[in-house]
């Protein structure tokens, strides 16, 4: 079966005084019907930008956005905006950005802002039907019935949280885009919302794209991980792979920089920065960092198969291993 | 060297007081609510709590920026009390803070950063001072120094940046440095390697530690000691290994049952968390504060009285009704899991 959300050659560059910032350059994905794909990557790599280019949400300053998106089969690249906005973003897929919990309008009840999509969208025609979709969605997120009269001060950061994603899932999307969905909230708030995500996902079968750059995190929600450094995805393994035994020397020195709690192993630091996405290398961007590092480096490197993911690296090519 | 703790804090209360208007009394934020504990020389401890639990302004406190409403900070067998104490105290505690940008001014150079605490206390020589820059900027490695010297804060990445925050308050030679959350602003690739530097210059330099941090996970390779912190107070005092072997406190339990460690069975199970969120540090619960959340509360007692600090095997501390050695009832839930 086709997978629901499929990226190819996705590019998006921003405009500066000094030069295009590649910041999503040449991303493949396939995120797969029902399952939850984690993007996992350090500051600066990119990741918010693909969740951008995914939704279509661009900045003014564009300089190049293009490639495929292809969501069940249709390409939406070559949607227009107005049609793309009709059918498409909130309808079909949503997001939930960073720091959701603080975007909430602060003068608006919780139950309003939740139905608002709902009455832009042409969904329900009275307030009782309304009230009834907002119930059911803050019952999915576990926030009590009698919070759609609160405003969001009234609450606190978890269940603001809770209620942004209430507001993303109303609509009933097939695909959710979580921006760091939990990297501002307590230890025992995260725990007790990803207990939710994790709920959902069974209920609903939707299918969440998740931007973190947190490892135990994506460990708690993903079937797939994709690891994303410098604009470009290095490795994309079943979750169970990369976190056994990641392929990529990228993705094995985060792996092995990871301070955890159990794990008896001394965590090992990863030596230098990432590249300027004003001038990337020409070949793989990885390998001024990279202890494997050999001739072919110099020259960017093809996807192919690493056990039951891909990477893109040299070390791994051989004869018939190249998937794209 | 003495016996004697390099710092004791006893009872500290640092209340913050709300005002309607700017005069008019309308209660305390009791931030840090009867803390009480010491550090040994070279000895890194680790606070370890939610934010709101107000460990950011028991550092405050530490530092002298916050006067406590009561409770005494000694260090070195003296009582920091006076201005005097407080300037003599202050040369002695290097301060690691959280965001490493803001920490820096912008327009100074690296060399004219580190010089600063040295002019400010008086070394007048100048190779004197730049010996020690470069000392300091070795200890860091930032190396070669002749190619940091001339930078700005912003042409050095978050782990530079970080290292040089750690450089400046290394300078003087403190016997403390007091850490809070110095990894937090940064990628999971640096983390380590500015933990490691906090550790190394600990060993060598015998500086004494106290590192205050959200995360659990970051507490095992770098810290001897764990201090937990629950709205105000601290419920749980132990050495590292023993803490992540056998947590005693229902708090301590819940915050290591909600830390997740890469694996992939995480995402098939759902973690039995208690729900909820910390108290209010106005209206701070009766009894003991956690006990709204707790799943092993038992009516009748922990609402009632405020749990004082229980010895557990020795070297542990508890501020849980379980752990009451008087108690006629079984301590439940304090089996070995």
């Amino acid at each position: 079966m086709a997978p629901l959300l499929r990226l190819e050659g996705l590019r998006l560059y921003f405009r500066t005084a000094a030069g295009p910032v590649r910041a999503v350059d040449g991303v493949h994905l396939e995120v797969g019907r029902g399952r939850t794909v984690a993007v996992l990557g350090e500051s600066g790599c990119g990741k918010t930008s693909l969740a951008r280019a995914v939704l279509r949400l661009l900045p003014r300053n564009v300089a190049e956005y293009s490639g495929r998106v292809w969501l069940d089969g249709q390409d939406l690249m070559e949607l227009p905006e107005e049609r793309f906005r009709r059918e498409v973003r909130w309808v079909r897929m949503s997001l939930v950005p960073q720091a959701a919990m603080n975007a909430l309008n602060p003068v608006v009840r919780i139950g309003d802002q939740v139905a608002e999509p709902l009455w832009l969208h042409g969904r329900v025609r009275s307030a009782a039907e309304a009230r009834a979709y907002v119930e059911e969605a803050l019952r999915h997120v576990s926030v009590p019935a009698d919070f759609v009269d609160r405003y969001p001060f009234e609450l606190s950061g978890g269940m603001r949280q809770r209620v942004a994603i209430a507001m993303a899932l109303i609509l009933r999307p097939d695909l959710v885009v979580l921006d760091e969905p939990t990297s501002a909230l307590d230890v025992l708030t995260q725990a007790n919302l990803l207990n939710v995500l994790k709920t959902l996902r069974g209920e609903l079968g939707t299918s969440f794209l998740l931007i973190t750059h947190d490892l135990a995190t994506a460990s708690e929600l993903a079937d797939d991980v994709a690891v994303m450094y410098a604009g470009q995805i290095v490795e994309f393994a079943p979750a169970s792979q990369f976190l056994l035994q990641p392929q990529h020397p990228y993705a094995r020195a985060l792996r092995a920089a990871v301070v955890s709690l159990r794990e008896d192993r001394t965590p090992q630091p990863l030596p230098g920065q990432p590249p300027s996405l004003l001038r990337p290398p020409a070949g793989c961007r990885f390998a001024d960092r990279c202890a494997f590092r050999f001739d072919p480096c110099g020259t960017p490197p093809p996807r192919v198969r690493a056990g039951e993911g891909e990477v893109a690296c040299w070390l791994f090519a051989q004869e018939g291993s190249r998937v794209g | 060297m003495s016996d004697r703790p390099l710092l004791e804090v006893r009872e500290l209360r640092t209340w913050y007081e709300l005002r309607r208007f700017g005069f008019l009394h309308q209660g305390w934020v009791r931030a840090v609510d009867g803390v009480s504990f010491v550090v040994a020389r070279g000895e890194a401890v680790a606070v370890v709590g939610e934010s709101g639990c107000g460990k950011s302004t028991l550092v405050k406190t530490l530092l002298g920026l916050v006067r406590p409403l009561r409770g005494e900070v000694w260090f070195d067998g003296r009582r920091i009390a006076t201005a005097a104490d407080l300037r003599w105290y202050r040369a002695q505690v290097g301060y690691v803070q959280q965001d490493p940008y803001g920490a820096l001014p912008p327009f100074l150079t690296v060399r004219r950063i580190l010089e600063e605490p040295l002019v400010v206390n008086g070394v007048r020589s100048r190779q004197e001072r730049e010996a020690r820059v470069r000392r300091a900027l070795e200890a860091v490695q930032l190396v070669p120094p002749e190619e940091f010297l001339p930078r700005f804060p912003h042409m050095l990445s978050g782990g530079q940046q970080q290292r040089l925050v750690v450089a400046r308050a290394t300078i003087l030679g403190p016997q403390l440095l007091v850490a809070d959350e110095p990894v937090s602003m940064l990628d999971a690739s640096v983390r380590v390697e500015v933990l490691q530097l906090l550790r190394s210059l600990q060993e060598r330099q015998h500086v004494a530690v106290v590192y205050v941090t959200h995360d659990l996970s970051t507490v095992r390779h770098f810290c001897e000691r764990v201090l937990v912190m629950y709205a105000g107070k601290l419920v749980e005092q132990a050495p590292v290994d023993e803490l992540l072997r056998d947590p005693k406190h229902p708090y301590t339990q819940a915050l290591l049952t909600a830390i997740p460690d890469p694996d992939p069975d995480n995402a098939r199970r759902l973690r039995p968390v208690p729900a909820g969120e910390p108290p209010s540090l106005v209206r701070p619960p009766s009894g003991c504060r956690f006990h709204p959340r707790c799943p092993a509360a038992m009516p009748g007692v922990c609402e009632v009285e405020e749990p004082p600090e229980f010895r557990v095997d020795g070297l542990r501390r508890v501020a849980c009704w379980l752990y009451d050695p008087h108690a006629v009832r079984a301590p439940a839930g304090s089996g070995r899991r």
